[in-house]
C-alpha cells in the first residue's frame, strides 16, 4: 500500500532527498537555454544523456520544470502538425 | 507562405513598417496558437473554462508576449529556432500570469500566522488509515526528526521558503516576490537548505535510500 502524493511527510522527503546530490545549475542558467533543451528533446533527444545537470535541476525546481514541460508540449504539438505553424494565411 | 528563417524574422521584425507589421502579426498569431493549445490541453486547472474564455486569455497573453519578445530581440542568440525562443518567452508570460492569479491572496504572514505547520501534518500522518501501526510510528518518528532538523539547521527564511514550496506547492516566482528577492536567489537559498537538511538527517542514520523507501510497498 502506498500513501498518496499529497502526504506532507512524503512531500518533504521528496523535496529534501529527491534532488540530485551535486545539482549545481540554477534557474538563470537553466532558463536562458531552456529553448535549446526543449527543441532538442522535442526532436527526440534524451535530456538524461545530453544534459544530466538540466534534468537534475528540473527534478528539484518546480518552476523551471513547469515552464519546460509547457514549452515542450507546444513544440511537440507543432512537430506533429497539431498546430498550424505556417506564418501567413 | 513558408516559415521565415531566423534571419528573416529578425530582418522583418526590425525592418520598415511594411515588413514589420505582417511579421508582428504572424508572430502574435503563432504565439497565440501555442498558448491556446497549452491552456486548453495541458492545464487541468482551466478545464472548467469555456473555449471562448480560453481564446480571450490566449489573445491577451499573446499580445503581452509579442511585446516582450520585441523588447528582448537583442538577447536572441540564435541557438534555437527564433520561434522556439519566442515561444519560451510566451510560455513564461502565460505561466507567470496564471501563477499570479492563482496565488493573488497568498501571503507569508497568513502562512506563518497559521502557526507551525508540521505538528498538524504529523497528526495527519498518525491519523492516516493506510499504513499499519508499525509504519505509522516509524513515519511519525521520521517526521519528528525532520521537524527538528528544520528548526535547528535552517534560518527562518529558509524554513519559510522550503515549507511553502514543498508543502503548499507555492511557485518560487511567487515566493520570491513576497520575500523581496528573485527566483534565482530563492532557488539557491532552498538548495542550500535541502543540503543542510539532508546532511543532518543522514547523520542521524536516515539515508536517502531509507527515506525514499519509506513509502514503498511493505
Ligand atoms: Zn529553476
Amino acid at each position: 500500500m502506498t500513501t498518496g502524493q499529497d502526504d506532507p511527510l512524503r512531500k518533504l522527503i521528496d523535496c529534501i532527498f529527491v534532488s540530485h546530490q551535486d545539482e549545481a545549475m540554477d534557474c538563470e542558467s537553466c532558463g536562458c537555454q531552456l529553448e535549446c533543451f526543449a527543441e532538442k528533446v522535442s526532436a527526440g533527444a534524451n535530456l538524461h544523456d545530453l544534459w544530466p545537470d538540466v534534468e537534475a535541476h528540473l527534478a528539484c525546481c518546480p518552476d523551471c520544470a513547469e515552464e519546460f514541460q509547457a514549452l515542450l508540449c507546444i513544440l511537440r504539438a507543432e512537430r506533429s502538425g497539431q498546430l498550424d505553424t505556417s506564418a501567413g494565411r | 507562405m513558408t516559415d521565415r528563417t531566423n534571419e528573416q524574422w529578425l530582418v522583418d521584425l526590425t525592418g520598415s513598417p511594411e515588413a514589420q507589421s505582417p511579421a508582428l502579426e504572424d508572430l502574435r498569431e503563432r504565439l497565440q496558437r501555442g498558448i491556446f493549445y497549452y491552456l486548453s490541453r495541458e492545464r487541468s486547472d482551466l478545464t472548467h473554462l469555456p473555449a471562448v474564455e480560453l481564446t480571450r486569455m490566449a489573445e491577451d497573453l499573446a499580445q503581452d508576449a509579442t511585446l516582450r519578445v520585441m523588447d528582448n530581440l537583442g538577447s536572441f542568440r540564435g541557438d534555437s529556432r527564433f520561434t522556439t525562443w519566442a515561444t519560451k518567452i510566451a510560455v513564461r508570460v502565460a505561466i507567470s500570469d496564471l501563477r499570479r492569479a492563482r496565488y493573488k491572496d497568498f501571503s507569508l504572514e497568513n502562512m506563518t500566522a497559521e502557526g507551525d505547520l508540521l505538528p498538524a501534518s504529523a497528526a495527519s500522518i498518525t491519523g492516516s488509515p493506510e499504513p499499519g501501526p508499525e509504519a505509522t510510528t516509524e513515519r511519525a518518528d521520521v517526521m519528528l526528526k525532520i521537524q527538528r532538523a528544520l528548526d535547528e539547521d535552517l534560518t527562518e527564511r529558509q524554513r519559510q521558503a522550503l515549507v511553502a514550496m514543498a508543502l503548499q506547492g507555492v511557485p518560487l516566482e511567487i515566493l520570491a516576490e513576497r520575500m523581496g528577492t528573485n527566483r534565482n536567489a530563492l532557488y539557491k537559498l532552498i538548495h542550500d537548505a535541502r543540503r543542510k537538511l539532508r546532511a543532518h538527517l543522514e547523520s542521524e542514520g536516515l539515508s536517502t535510500h531509507y527515506m525514499l523507501n519509506l513509502f514503498e510497498d511493505r
